[in-house]
């Protein structure tokens, strides 16, 4: 609903390559992320997806390429450019991200969770700080569940608590990791309701899955990532109408 | 032969338990140092353990090898040894002008850091990276994320090895006896010297670091429970601090429940 094909870029990724060891992960991957668009990457394991999402935010650290965000350039850079490299830590403060295993702190409870960010990193006071993680728990239906430890917690309801996490930041991009992928196939639906809410208030997102489903009724943007390379982009009609053949086996193999 | 003759004849002794009971304030002088040097030697050995485990873990070329060879060299060496070492060897030697007590706690200190770097190093390395990169992806710092996310973890899986530990340093530290600190174990073995009361003396001795002991492991196991994590709105607390907290966060609760509503019925449309 949210895909204009001129939307104000939000974050772009330039000519990013890593390695590790001997395995050439990412091979010189360009994406253009607009405001309010949401982006879906899919591709067979190991393809590069999932590295590719953590160096949007630098929690991998590219070997070379860069990272722009919101005017600023991010990550070591390109060989030739000489521009001002912004911190890390700025830029993690500005972009959410959600995990495959939830990663919630297993010894604070579930409002802290949200709250610890809050009070950390911007400094808001403890009252203030809690009532806004509760906002926020409240937003993804586990407002009774504030003093629960996360081992007290489903998984789904885990990740709803990591979503809310991310989001009290209120982040201008949400990086998710293939956040259904460690749920009981009951509990996908719970997340990806929380997901579909998110997606339909503008929020840019970017999305490692493999639930098809989620994929085509919210992506403004497909990306088929394997062996670190994009091989295809596309719009909503690349599920039915892949040019790639690598594209069209993968997704012949999974739907 | 006069003394060969006598030795006998003392072993034959009664047994007089109340001798121990007589003779509470020698012991329990020995106690009060034996738990000073424990918990001064234990404190000091806590914080250098874990400096030990974070530098050893450290990317520092320099120190990280550094720490690594002082875990191995100190925890090889024999504590009575070292013990007889440092205060008849180093002391003398390069004239350190040094009491017994201190000599005493630094040794035990310096193999207690190597012992406790280990575990500590252990603790920390068992909080899953994921926790790291949680911490890191809500813009918390990497000092931040340690002291906030890692550590506190990393607390709750060292504390019964730990405790094990403050054991042993009960017990270890009787072994600066041999250095003249007058700890339980040393003013137990003058005594016994000069009463010939050997079994009242040294079972003495014994019943009292049972009790030390034992005072420790409870105190560890309290710990333990202080540590767990109980949901103060689901759960019946019996501590205050545990009581307001849950009356805090059931008025969170409430406050958000009552904003949620009022928003609904101003937009006339649900969440």
């Amino acid at each position: 609903m949210n895909q204009t094909e001129d939307a104000r870029p939000v974050v772009r990724l330039r000519k990013i390559h890593k390695s590790f060891d001997t395995n050439h992960v990412l091979r010189g991957i360009d994406l253009t992320v607009g405001q309010g668009q949401h982006v879906v990457i899919f591709g067979p394991s190991g393809s590069g997806k999932s590295t590719l999402l953590r160096t949007t935010n630098l929690l991998e650290t590219p070997d070379s390429g860069s990272v722009w965000f919101d005017g600023k350039e991010y990550g070591p850079g390109i060989e030739g450019e000489d521009l001002p490299r912004g911190k890390a830590r700025l830029l993690r403060q500005e972009i959410g991200m959600v995990f495959q295993q939830f990663n919630l702190f297993p010894h604070i409870t579930a409002l802290d969770n949200v709250a610890l960010a809050l009070r950390r990193v911007r400094r808001v006071k403890r009252d203030q700080a809690e009532h806004r993680a509760a906002t926020y728990l409240d937003r993804v239906g586990l407002l009774d569940k504030l003093g629960a430890f996360p081992s007290q917690l489903s998984g789904g309801q885990q990740q709803r608590v990591a979503i809310a996490r991310s989001l009290v930041m209120e982040p201008k991009v949400m990086l998710f990791d293939e956040p259904t992928s460690a749920l009981d196939p009951e509990l996908v639906g719970e997340v990806l309701a929380v997901m579909r809410d998110l997606a339909e208030s503008g929020m840019t997102m970017v999305v490692v899955t493999h639930e098809m489903g989620f994929a085509r009724e919210a992506g403004d943007l497909n990306i088929f990532m394997d062996e670190g390379v994009v091989v295809e982009t596309g719009g909503r009609e690349l599920y039915d109408h892949a040019r790639e053949p690598r594209t069209r086996a993968f997704l012949q193999a999974i739907l | 032969m006069k003394s060969l003759l006598v030795i006998p004849v003392l072993a034959q002794a009664r047994f007089r338990p109340e001798f121990i009971w007589e003779n509470r304030d020698v012991f329990l002088g020995g106690v009060r140092l034996t738990v000073f040097i424990a918990i001064v030697a234990f404190a000091l050995a806590t914080v250098f353990g874990l400096g030990v485990a974070l530098l050893r873990m450290s990317k520092n070329r320099l120190l990280a090898p550094i720490m690594a060879a002082y875990i191995n060299i100190f925890r090889a060496i024999p504590l009575l040894v070292f013990v007889v070492f440092v205060y008849y060897g180093i002391a003398i030697q390069f004239d350190v002008r040094i009491s017994a007590i201190q000599a005493g706690i630094l040794v035990l200190t310096l193999q207690y850091s190597a012992w406790l770097g280990e575990i500590f190093r252990g603790g920390i390395q068992a909080v899953d990276d994921g926790q790291t990169q949680a911490a890191l992806s809500v813009g918390m710092s990497r000092p931040q994320t340690f002291f906030r996310v890692v550590l506190p973890q990393a607390i709750r899986i060292v504390i019964p090895p730990t405790g094990n530990m403050f054991i042993g340093m009960i017990k270890d530290s009787s072994l600066v006896f041999i250095i003249g600190v007058p700890e339980l174990f040393r003013v137990s073995s003058v005594m016994a010297n000069r009463t010939f009361r050997y079994f009242e003396v040294y079972l003495g001795a014994v019943l009292f670091y049972l009790i030390l002991t034992t005072a420790a492991y409870f105190g560890v196991k309290y710990i333990e429970k202080r540590f767990a994590l109980v949901d103060v709105l689901t759960t019946r607390v019996r501590s205050p601090l545990a009581r307001r907290r849950g009356i805090r966060l059931r008025m969170i609760q409430e406050a958000v429940a009552s904003e949620r509503e009022a928003k609904s019925s101003e937009t006339g449309t649900a969440m």
